[in-house]
């Protein structure tokens, strides 16, 4: 008896998929049209993404990165030619009947938020911050710490310690108002080249294995033809920022993950 | 399309896992299993923490997607 297979689904269009490129990726990789939409899919083996095999896969982190990696792949594949819906890594289907269910009832938002994606990308900009060498610029060019300093030197051990503390409080301060400054300008900057933009969760440095902080992890939903003044953009503020100790991190396009939120999500939670 | 940069080769796998783990469009419904509420966050040994749940199955169950979130 052959094993009982699931449905995966990578995203929504409206065009007509060409998916020989990406046929190697994953086995039976198909479109599924309904009223006007292609579903791109994939039949997987129920014991790899039913719910016990995915618990179970998705605490190993090889197999994650392999299987999150083809599902990026197979979308960027149907986004080089077409507007694509992007869905969450595992949206699984029990049958095509549950997909086809699924499409009728959502079939007129996709077609929505198609619309409000077509000649559109999502860039992404994350910013970092080396906080350590920020503390070193604050202490070195903001008079009032300057002082302070001085001030340490010449008082006795127990004025001193005050000093001190008050120096520290003083700079952490000064080095989150830069942090936020920075950040801000240069989300505010880029937005006002977006249709769209939100800013999304800090990661973790043991997540990004950088040794500077992130301090801004951003999404922008650009037109195509404004693409070439947002990267102009974020190039000036790459120079702007060189020798302030922050970092820009700049990516794209990608599908628009950040930019496909549905209506009935936004009316449950207004 | 507007070229001016192309995808670098070398863009981070944490950037593919920042998106296609916590963002994309999410649905529940009628016999749906989905990864949810993914957290990119690594112990000591780099284990991803995840759960996976069965989606409720009821129609017009809770529905959520890419949204805003606080810093």
């Amino acid at each position: 008896m052959t094993e009982n297979r699931l449905v995966y689904l990578y995203c929504v269009t409206n065009e007509e998929p060409n998916l020989t490129e990406t046929e190697d990726l994953v086995d039976d990789l198909c479109f599924f049209y309904h009223r006007g939409l292609y579903a791109v899919t994939s039949k997987v083996k129920e014991s790899k993404f039913g719910e016990e095999g995915l618990k179970k896969n998705m605490a190993d982190i090889e197999w994650v990165k392999a299987n999150a990696s083809t599902h990026e792949k197979i979308i960027e594949q149907v986004m080089a030619n077409a507007d694509v819906i992007p869905f969450k890594f595992g949206t699984l289907f029990n049958t095509d009947d549950s997909l086809r269910a699924m499409l009728e009832e959502y079939s007129e938002e996709f077609k929505t938020i198609l619309r409000k994606l077509e000649n559109k990308q999502e860039w992404g900009v994350k910013i970092y911050g080396d906080t350590d060498k920020l503390k070193e610029s604050v202490i070195n060019n903001e008079s009032e710490i300057l002082k302070i300093e001085g001030e340490i030197k010449s008082s006795p051990p127990g004025k001193a310690f005050f000093l001190e503390k008050k120096k520290t409080e003083l700079l952490a301060q000064e080095v989150n108002r830069k942090i936020n400054e920075y950040s801000q300008e240069s989300f505010h900057l880029l937005e006002e080249l977006s249709f769209e933009a939100c800013i999304n969760k800090l990661l973790p440095k043991e997540v990004t294995e950088r040794e500077d902080n992130m301090v801004l992890n951003s999404a922008f939903l650009v037109g195509k033809n404004e693409v070439g003044d947002f990267i102009n953009m974020v190039d000036t503020l790459k120079m702007h920022y060189e020798n302030k100790e922050f970092f820009i991190d700049c990516t794209g396009p990608w599908p628009p993950y950040n930019f496909c939120g549905l209506l009935k999500q936004r009316v449950r939670n207004a | 399309m507007h070229n001016v940069v192309t995808k670098s080769r070398d863009v981070t796998l944490l950037e593919v896992l920042d998106r296609v783990l916590d963002k994309g469009v999410v649905i529940s419904g009628d016999a749906v299993i989905s990864v949810a509420d993914v957290d990119l966050i690594y112990l000591g040994l780099k284990v991803l923490l995840s759960s996976v749940e069965t989606m409720e199955q009821s129609r017009g169950a809770p529905i959520t997607g890419p949204m805003q979130e606080p810093t």
